[in-house]
């Protein structure tokens, strides 16, 4: 117990000498941070449990080991900022999990708090390595330490002066009870511990072995390009000659085990969502509090997976749309009160696999999309003709328009400032799309469809000139052979096809790409109808040469600017078919009246 | 002329390139590229045009799996297109045009050798940038009786457009 008067805590020396060890053995250095991360992310997970349910003591044995862990790792690389900053807190908690401090409000935020600046302090640690300097952290830590040694004074007075209190009261038998009872708490704790090690996550769990992604990256890589190699012999010509059965047998052998190995490895790329759902957990509790609106969050699915390169690229557009949801969609507690709804709200996330796909949902039991507004709006703005007859759900998709808000004022809810046609952009990139469903008053989900994986895309291959090009499956809806009375003309130049009711903007790529050797006569070749967010385009290609799976590999930056062009696939016969972005080719139809004859 | 200051500064730019090079042909003239950057030299094959990229992108092509582009380096600094004989073919090299490394591949008239160059054997080349301004002649390495010229193929790749080479 600290008595009398204490010198201010100096900050802690920051100096590079620190980064000796870590810069010297490079194998250790990456193993610290990846699990150091590792184990912010659980104390984080754990502090939220414990928020929940306050006083359980397992969970805060739970919040003492890796703190304990994180410190004494630091300590091995001689971090001294770190092992420094940990201990502070690990004190704080040592006192917590003795029963000797309770952990409040106050010590659960400073907890919170504590672990965001050790995130990024072990984040920066690679950049300092390099040379560069880490964030100034200086004063946030300075906080953090001051507030931590107030809580333990304080904590350590209102110790002694309860103490005081029961004994200044009579019964000694009172007081008795007391120290019975703290010691029944003291000596709970170690078993709890010990029936924490039996518990649920400990039975049953997968052996799991670390690896690189780099590594896993490569492997995945050189699969792709054995699927590859078998394809291409598979169709060699002087095989096919050969006719030999036994020859067959084998090469299908050769086809089924490479397909196997390609889908274990496909699968070794998959994480599962959890960690992303956790991180919208602790995001929705910051966001409720500094907004007042109190919000729980409620996850199923978190076990589902997807390839590791899409959760990546998912974090920020749920974040967004969790910030969203809060901001506009939660109502205040007193809007929520008079429309009898129950004090606290409510998020779901979901995620599920769907018709090869796979789904994930954000949905609320706040105010609903206001249909009329957001056309009222839309008008307002000229997004759209005031006479357009739209359907309920085309009104929702307007939201997603670069500018368009409904919102009265604008609030300060991120530092990225990312608007909703971002997020529909960062989906759209993903090959995936935003479906809405929303009930005026009950509430809105947000149903994210996204592919399994970015790598793999099912495609129709067309031909044109002597090119070959690939369109994803999902966005053709009909092939056809186009019949002269079904071309419609302005000034003299075929800009459209009839298909039935609908009148569909006529793209021919042999003339938008420049491909000599391209049928010149629309009528000559197949007409495909794909669809980017419900707008149709009828690409002109020579002709159709089957679907097949393909591997889709990046041009590369050179290529980044070609209007029309996704990446590239290698096709059976090892040549290269350029794969098409079904919604930049709509872009390309207004350039220029078509220069092909019907 | 301070014979001495020049010949210091030669020196000074030279020390940078010293090192293996290999040398290729580009009509009559001889030209080089650090040997460390080179993967490998392929013979010119199947290349699947990429549409609305300039004159000197030429496409990509499908190298045991990997899609790496191709520039036609003719093209790229101004020279008329020639047919193709049994000596044309494709450098395949390591670039760094933003941020990461990646491959690429160069069409060249022909493939000559290997030569290590010393430091004093490379003089300054003067300003071919040209319009552009950028500087990707590394200098000008006089071995073998002849004069090769050293290319800094990011520089090369890395600007749009082609690069105008005077001709001395």
């Amino acid at each position: 117990m600290k008595t009398g008067r204490r010198q201010a805590p100096k900050p802690p020396p920051v100096v590079d000498d620190e980064l000796a060890t870590f810069v010297a053995d490079p194998e250790l250095a990456t193993a610290f941070v990846a699990d150091g991360l590792d184990h912010l992310g659980t104390i984080e997970q754990t502090i939220l449990k414990l928020e929940a349910s306050p006083g359980d003591l397992a969970l805060v044995n739970d919040l003492f080991r890796p703190f304990h862990t994180v410190k004494g790792n630091a300590g091995v690389l001689g971090l001294l900022s770190i092992e420094g900053f940990a201990h502070r807190l690990e004190t704080l908690l040592d006192l917590a999990r003795s029963g000797a401090h309770r952990l409040g409000a106050s010590e659960i935020e400073l907890v919170l708090e504590a672990v965001d600046l050790l995130q990024i302090m072990v984040q920066d640690l690679p950049a300092r390595a390099a040379g560069r300097p880490g964030t100034d952290l200086g004063a946030r830590r300075q906080a953090v330490i001051e507030a931590v040694d107030r809580l333990m004074t304080a904590g350590a007075a209102a110790e002694s002066a309860s103490a005081e209190a029961t004994a200044g009261q009579a019964a000694s038998a009172h007081a008795a009870a007391g120290q019975a009872a703290a010691a029944e708490a003291t000596s709970a704790s170690p078993q709890a511990t010990a029936l924490q090690l039996t518990g649920d996550s400990w039975v049953g769990e997968p052996t799991t072995v670390k690896v690189s992604t780099q590594k896993l990256d490569v492997l995945v890589d050189m699969v792709g390009e054995l699927v590859i190699a078998q394809a291409i012999l598979a169709e060699d010509p002087a095989l096919v000659r050969v006719g030999d059965e036994r020859v067959s047998r084998q090469l299908a052998q050769v086809r089924r085990i490479t397909g196997d190995i390609q889908r274990d490895a496909m699968s070794m790329r998959m994480v599962p969502i959890r960690p992303t759902f956790q991180k919208m957990i602790r995001l929705v509790r910051d966001l409720a509090k500094k907004f007042d609106k109190p919000t729980q969050v409620v996850v199923a699915g978190d076990d589902t997976e997807l390839d590791r390169k899409l959760v990546e690229q998912l974090t920020d557009p749920l974040m967004h749309m969790v910030r969203n949801t809060i901001d506009h969609g939660v109502e205040s507690a007193a809007v929520r009160a008079a429309a009898g709804k129950p004090a606290t709200a409510e998020i779901r996330l979901n995620a599920f696999h769907r018709g090869g796909g796979v789904v994930v949902e954000i949905s609320d039991d706040g105010a609903g999309l206001d249909t009329e507004r957001i056309h009222a709006r839309a008008v307002a703005q000229g997004v759209i003709a005031s006479g357009a007859a739209l359907t309920p759900a085309e009104i929702h998709q307007l939201i997603f328009r670069p500018g368009f808000s409904t919102a009265e004022h604008v609030t300060e809810v991120s530092g990225r400032g990312v608007g909703m046609d971002v997020v529909r952009r960062n989906i759209e990139a993903l090959r995936g799309r935003i479906d809405i469903n929303t009930e005026r008053g009950r509430g809105t989900t947000f149903s994210l469809r996204l592919p399994l994986t970015l790598a793999i895309v099912d495609g129709l291959v067309l031909g044109v000139g002597g090119d070959r090009f690939v369109i994803p499956t999902p966005a053709v809806q009909e092939s056809l052979k186009p019949r002269p009375e079904q071309v419609h003309t302005t000034h003299g130049r075929p800009c459209m096809v009839q298909v039935r009711e609908r009148l569909i903007p006529l793209l021919h790529l042999g003339d938008a790409f420049g491909i000599r050797g391209a049928r010149p006569h629309i009528c000559d070749g197949t007409v495909v109808i794909a669809e980017d967010n419900g707008r149709p385009v009828a690409l002109v290609v020579d002709e159709l040469l089957g679907k097949r799976e393909v591997v889709i590999r990046s041009l590369g930056e050179m290529f980044r600017g070609v209007a029309g062009i996704a990446g590239g696939a290698i096709l059976g016969d090892g040549r290269i078919g350029l794969i098409l972005d079904t919604g930049a080719l709509l872009s390309l139809v207004s350039a220029a009246p078509l220069r092909v004859a019907v | 002329m301070d014979t001495t200051a020049v010949a210091a500064s030669r020196r000074a730019s030279g020390a940078a390139h010293g090192g293996k090079y290999l040398t290729f042909m580009l009509g009559r003239e001889e030209y080089g590229l650090p040997v460390l950057k080179v993967r490998e030299i392929i013979k010119v094959m199947d290349i699947t045009h990429v549409p609305q990229v300039p004159a000197h992108v030429l496409g990509v092509i499908n190298l045991r799996g990997k899609v790496i582009p191709v520039i036609d380096l003719r093209r790229k600094f101004g020279f008329d297109d020639q047919a193709h004989t049994e000596r044309t073919c494709i450098i395949v090299a390591e670039v760094t045009l933003t941020a990461t490394a990646l491959m690429m591949g160069v069409v060249v008239d022909a493939v000559s050798e290997v030569v290590t160059v010393a430091p004093s054997e490379i003089d300054d080349a003067p300003h071919f940038g040209g319009q552009n301004g950028i500087d990707y002649i590394l200098g000008l390495a006089k071995v073998k009786g002849g004069v090769k010229i050293l290319l800094d193929l990011d520089r090369v790749l890395g600007s749009d457009g082609t690069l105008a080479i005077h001709k001395v």
